[in-house]
């Protein structure tokens, strides 16, 4: 009796020690406790205006976000970026993307597909990562943040997606998970 | 003939606890970006009435299989570790039932090119029952009639508590992350037979993990949904051989293959085709046990062969434990 008083005692203690963020878990709510935005305002959240920002692609080009606006040189229909870190959920994302995403909106107007790269550190890591996860050559293009800028302005977390329309709204950040919801964004937001 | 009964008893006793030591450290998810940090179970051996046990856990990350199954390295410039501190204790509540909880501490050390992170916070805690389909010591020197081969039967319940730190807690990012978020429900079956000096145990295990709301992800809430990740089985096999010392100290060798795979999760009820994954992998552990059995020093090595094939959407690792188990009778 006397250890199962002392068990009780140690796991009590480790309970309480992180119960901050084990609740969550322990009794997950269901509650919608999304901030309010005030639209067109500049952000990260859905219905924002995200600020321009310029990142060196794998081929050492810059990729400029308002080049891909509206008015832009390379105007296209919606921006889709994706945070990967180069990890198996991460590639499982990218290949669903890529084999499934993508052929599906082929015909349907034009989408950048970007995947930021926020881990290698150098655009010529960023060209070797890329080569060796398969991605070289595809239909995406894979952007280097060498100083997590990007990261850090979009809130972003391996697989999250972030889609961005022309003119530079945010549609949509979160966890890709199965696709579905960017999907529905694409096929909502494409002619 | 008293004496060797005796004999007997605590040498299967003995080899028992280091079986069950090696069988259940199943593989964990490990890998900060996934989750993991789990607790591992712990079988008390017959007659005894409690037993403490204190491990750590050093693993390295070395790429991973991707979701066809080949390996891929790891982006240049990383070093990706996961340390985990594992308390455990046993309870016999009945002659053939008994009661164990394993907590683990975790520390997550991730390195890349222009990324350091080192968190740290509790991992998933694990509760077990189980059930002794047997009232006498199992393992025999000689044998001579079929029942003695019949093996020690082992029924276990186990339940997984989502106590670390989740993808859907409040977190910066996936470096934070400790455990799985949900409750799993676990079914277990252990088979040990051992014959002086060899062993072999044989495990089983299905679990199922409880559908959950969500609302936030890294931090940041989004639209509520509900997921459920998908069913895990992991089996495992083993065998060992014990040298005993003239003083009666064991020291166990044994070799484990272990299986481990994932179901695809569901999202409000639609399955994710990019989630799932499956892990093989192999073990080698040394455990020295005192003459009395009641103190058991191990040292594990569990390694994932970084070969396309031996893996799919998971890590590739190999874990270190050194651990030590101390019985009361």
């Amino acid at each position: 009796m006397y250890y199962v008083k002392k068990l009780i005692l140690i796991f009590s203690t480790l309970m309480l020690l992180g119960c901050g963020d084990m609740m969550d878990d322990l009794d997950p709510s269901g509650s919608d406790n999304r901030l309010p935005v005030v639209a067109g305002s500049t952000g990260n959240m859905p219905g924002q205006i995200v600020a321009d920002f310029s990142l060196k692609d794998s081929l050492d080009s810059d990729f400029v976000l308002s080049d891909h606006l509206d008015g832009g040189a390379s105007r296209a229909d919606v921006v889709v970026l994706y945070f990967t870190m180069w990890c198996p959920v991460c590639l499982a994302h990218s290949d669903h993307m890529l084999n499934t995403i993508v052929p599906s909106f082929a015909n349907r107007g034009d989408v950048v597909f970007a995947l930021v790269d926020y881990v290698s550190g150098s655009v010529a890591a960023t060209r070797a990562a890329e080569r060796a996860n398969g991605f070289a050559n595809s239909a995406f293009i894979t952007l280097s943040d060498v100083n997590l800028s990007v990261f850090d302005q979009l809130n972003g977390a391996m697989g999250s997606v972030v889609v961005v329309d022309s003119d530079g709204t945010v549609l949509m950040n979160e966890d890709y998970r199965n696709g579905v919801a960017l999907s529905a964004v694409l096929d909502q937001q494409l002619p | 003939m008293k004496l060797r009964r005796l004999h007997n008893k605590m040498l299967g006793v003995a080899v028992l606890t280091i079986a069950a030591l090696v069988i259940f450290q199943q593989p964990t998810l490990a890998a900060s970006c996934c989750g993991g940090g789990s607790g591992t179970s712990l079988i008390l051996p017959k007659f005894s009435k409690a037993m403490w046990d204190l491990s750590f856990d050093y693993e390295t990350y070395d790429g991973f299989w991707d979701s066809r199954g080949n390996w891929v390295a790891d982006p240049p410039g990383s070093d990706l570790n996961q340390y985990r501190l594992n308390l455990g204790y046993a309870h016999r509540l009945a002659p053939r039932w008994q009661a164990s909880v394993s907590v683990p501490y975790v520390w997550n050390q991730n390195q890349y090119a222009n990324l350091q992170r080192d968190t740290s916070d509790i991992g998933d805690t694990s509760v077990s029952v189980w059930y002794e389909a047997f009232d006498k010591i199992m393992c025999v020197w000689d044998v001579n009639s079929w029942e003695d081969l019949m093996p020690a039967v082992y029924w276990g319940a186990g339940l997984t508590l989502p106590t670390g730190t989740s993808p859907h807690d409040d977190v910066q990012d996936n470096f934070d992350i400790t455990g799985r978020g949900a409750y799993r429900f676990d079914l277990s079956l252990l088979l040990d037979k051992t014959v002086y000096p060899w062993n072999a145990t044989f495990s089983a295990n299905y679990g199922r993990y409880l559908e959950r709301s969500v609302n936030r992800e890294y931090g940041t809430f989004v639209e509520p949904y509900d997921k459920q990740l998908g069913d895990r089985f992991n089996t495992s096999l083993s065998f060992g051989y014990t040298y005993f010392t003239d003083a009666m100290e064991s020291l166990t060798t044994t070799l484990a293959y272990a299986y481990l795979r994932e179901d695809q999760a569901r999202i409000d009820g639609a399955t994710d085709p990019t989630s799932g994954f499956r892990k093989e992998s192999v073990a080698l552990t040394v455990a020295w046990a005192t003459a009395d059995r009641d103190w058991v020093t191990k040292f594990t090595w569990s390694h994932a062969a970084k070969e396309n094939g031996w893996g799919r959407n998971f890590p590739s690792t190999d874990i270190f434990t050194v651990g030590i188990s101390h019985v009361l009778r």
